[in-house]
């Protein structure tokens, strides 16, 4: 599916988050995957496929961690996006250090999301 | 006698015919009989009248011989009288003399008798006194058995005395050499002189043995300590009762120092009170010791609580933020989408967009104000850490009955880590144990073990032989709120594998083939020792 509209992959277990945000996004314009776990995310969509990762951290079997580490360990120029409900002074470091390009603390402002997946697009 | 004798015989003889004659009266016959009769008697009496003129004679002849031989005899007799008479008067001649010897010889008895008296009167005398002297001796002999015996005591005595001047000598000894205070009070005395005091007691005063003797006892405890406390104490002892308490006391010097004190009443031989004596004993580093750990215990409780609390708010926080999270997205989502066509949804919206903001902000003050400490990160030795906690936990221990065993393997390799997180892990998993045999019948047993694994790693194990865990709860036990426990939050292992996980190792469980279940988490070894 070929558009020129900007594409975003959300990996969360959270059926309504998936959901909620998929609307946010797709309201602004982008074109919306959502996965409920990790292991579903790998197997349908290639390193190669163009598009920015918005990730969870919290999730049974691979967690958000994990999961970035797997992304950048196949030097995948995807850019991932962390949102998470914990709160911790040293997540954004740690996501940042990790190879995130961002890191945000739910509940997400809409605006600032969206800047920073656009910010990506840019490069 | 003879002839009388025959008299008699013929007169009963001449009786008898003339019966006869009666009853035969008459006849010729009978009268020519009785003449012929006659004449026979009459010869028959001439022959016996010449018999016994014969026998006269005979007699006659006898009567003359015996009269010649009575002359004879007479004779003899007289011839004899004389001689008898001659022998009389040489008789009474000697008779005189015997009477005169026998005089002489009776003076002699009685001079004999008189001596004799007098012998035994002597003897008597000397009798008495050899009785008086056996008496004597005697009593000699008794006093000496007397003496012998008094010795005997005496000497027993003097052992006796010695034995206990040996067991005073060996108790004052004793009482110098013990480490506790120890003194004792005049009680007939109104102001409580001290009469006797040991050398610890003026180690732990300060004052010398001079300084206090005679002086009162309660002087001793310094000008500020506590008079309430003091009056209890005389109190009590004016009352004959036993005190036992602690005393915050000041030595010479100022120094503090908190005494356990134990003072009970002596009583005389007439039941009164004549002394007190007392036993203190500092337990000032004692019980400075004892705070310590209690300090210590309480900061782990501490930490625990908040940990609790934090853990709790945490996992409250996520589970809220989630929904929250989907609720602004879609109001935003429909901002964007219906805003513009109709104001007055999209005013509506933007309620919903700043209350679900307002929810987080809620959230996120609550969390700020439970901020979990950031972890102190410090290499240290695991088995000093084990050591450590189990010391606060002996009093639990000993409570619930329950050994705690530790095979800790020597030198091992430093972990880093920080010291209070791990303390509350290894706390929190002999909790669960303590709980696991809270229903076990003795022996409760809890083993704690380390081992260098040689993956870089220590490995720390908590055995206990308690109810184990349910197979199907093995996986559940480590989340946010699953607990078996009426009172449990669920929240102790779960807040533990976070905080082991953060360390670098994983905390497990597995249930012991035969009974009970055991915990153990991994650290790893601290790059620069391993």
């Amino acid at each position: 599916m070929m558009t020129n509209k900007k594409t975003v992959f959300i990996v969360d277990d959270d059926e309504s988050i998936c959901r909620a945000l998929k609307l946010l996004l797709t309201a602004y314009g982008f074109q919306v995957s959502t996965f409920l776990s990790a292991e579903k995310y790998f197997s349908a969509i290639q390193d190669s496929e163009k598009g920015c990762l918005v990730l969870d951290l919290h999730m049974p079997e691979l967690n958000g961690w994990e999961v970035l580490k797997r992304v950048v360990k196949t030097g995948s120029k995807r850019p991932v996006i962390i949102i998470s409900a914990d709160e911790n002074g040293g997540l954004k470091e740690q996501a940042l250090k990790s190879g995130a390009v961002g890191f945000f603390q739910k509940p997400v402002k809409d605006r600032e999301l969206i800047d920073l997946i656009n910010k990506t697009y840019l490069n | 006698m003879k002839i009388q004798r025959k008299k008699n015989i013929k007169q009963k003889r001449s009786k008898k015919p003339l019966k006869r004659e009666k009853s035969n009266n008459g006849g010729s016959f009978r009268l020519e009989k009785l003449v012929a009769d006659l004449g026979k008697t009459g010869k028959d009496l001439r022959e016996k009248i010449q018999q016994q003129a014969v026998q006269l004679r005979n007699i006659n002849l006898q009567l003359k011989d015996g009269a010649d031989k009575q002359l004879k005899s007479d004779e003899k007799i007289h011839k004899q009288n004389g001689e008898l008479k001659n022998g009389a008067d040489k008789q009474l001649k000697s008779n005189e003399r015997i009477q005169k010897q026998n005089g002489e010889l009776k003076n002699g008895v009685d001079k004999q008798l008189r001596s004799d008296e007098h012998i035994q009167r002597q003897n008597g005398e000397l009798k008495n006194g050899a009785d008086k002297q056996l008496k004597s001796n005697e009593q000699i002999r008794k006093q000496a058995a007397e003496l012998k015996n008094k010795k005997g005591q005496l000497k027993n005595e003097v052992s006796k005395q010695l034995k206990a001047e040996e067991q005073i000598h060996i108790r004052t000894k004793a009482m110098e050499a013990t480490v506790d205070g120890i003194f004792i009070i005049d009680a007939q005395e109104p102001d409580f002189p001290v009469i006797y005091v040991n050398q610890a007691f003026q180690k732990m005063t300060g004052y010398s043995k001079t300084e206090i003797v005679g002086k009162n006892y309660f002087s001793f405890y310094g000008d500020a300590s506590d008079q309430r406390v003091i009056s209890e104490i005389k109190n009590n002892l004016l009352q004959d009762k036993v005190f036992h308490g602690e005393m915050l006391s000041f030595q010479k010097n100022g120094k503090k120092c908190l005494i356990l004190l134990r003072i009970a009443p002596v009583h005389g031989t007439h039941g009164i009170v004549t002394h007190y004596v007392g036993l203190q004993t500092d337990v000032t580093l004692m019980r400075e010791k004892e705070r310590e750990i209690e300090d210590q215990r309480e900061e782990l409780l501490h930490v625990t609580r908040v940990g609790k609390l934090a853990e709790f708010v945490s996992s409250l926080a996520h589970e809220i933020s989630q929904p929250l999270t989907a609720i602004l997205s879609y109001a935003q989502a429909a901002k964007r989408m219906l805003g513009s066509k109709d104001p007055e949804i999209s005013r509506i919206l933007s309620y919903i967009v700043s209350d679900d903001q307002r929810a987080a902000d809620v959230i996120h003050r609550m969390r700020s104000l439970l901020k979990k400490n950031r972890p102190e990160m410090k290499p240290l030795n695991i088995n000093n850490l084990i050591n450590d906690t189990i010391v606060l936990i002996t009093t639990d221990a000993n409570v619930r009955r329950t050994i705690l065993k530790l095979e800790l393997e020597k030198d091992l390799p430093l972990v880093c880590g920080d010291r209070i997180q791990l303390q509350q892990v290894f706390l929190n998993l002999i909790s669960n144990s303590f709980d696991a045999m809270e229903r076990n019948v003795e022996p409760r047993e809890i083993l704690i073990s380390t081992a260098h694994k040689e993956t870089g790693m220590i490995i720390v194990s908590v055995k206990d032989s308690g109810s184990g865990i349910a197979s199907q709860n093995i996986p559940k036990i480590f989340t946010h709120f699953f607990t078996n426990k009426p009172d449990g939050l669920g929240m102790g292992l779960s807040i533990s594998r976070s905080i082991i996980e953060s360390h670098g190792g994983q905390l497990n469980a597995k249930n012991n083939p035969d009974r009970g279940a055991t915990f153990y988490f991994t650290i790893p070894v601290e790059p620069k020792t391993s």
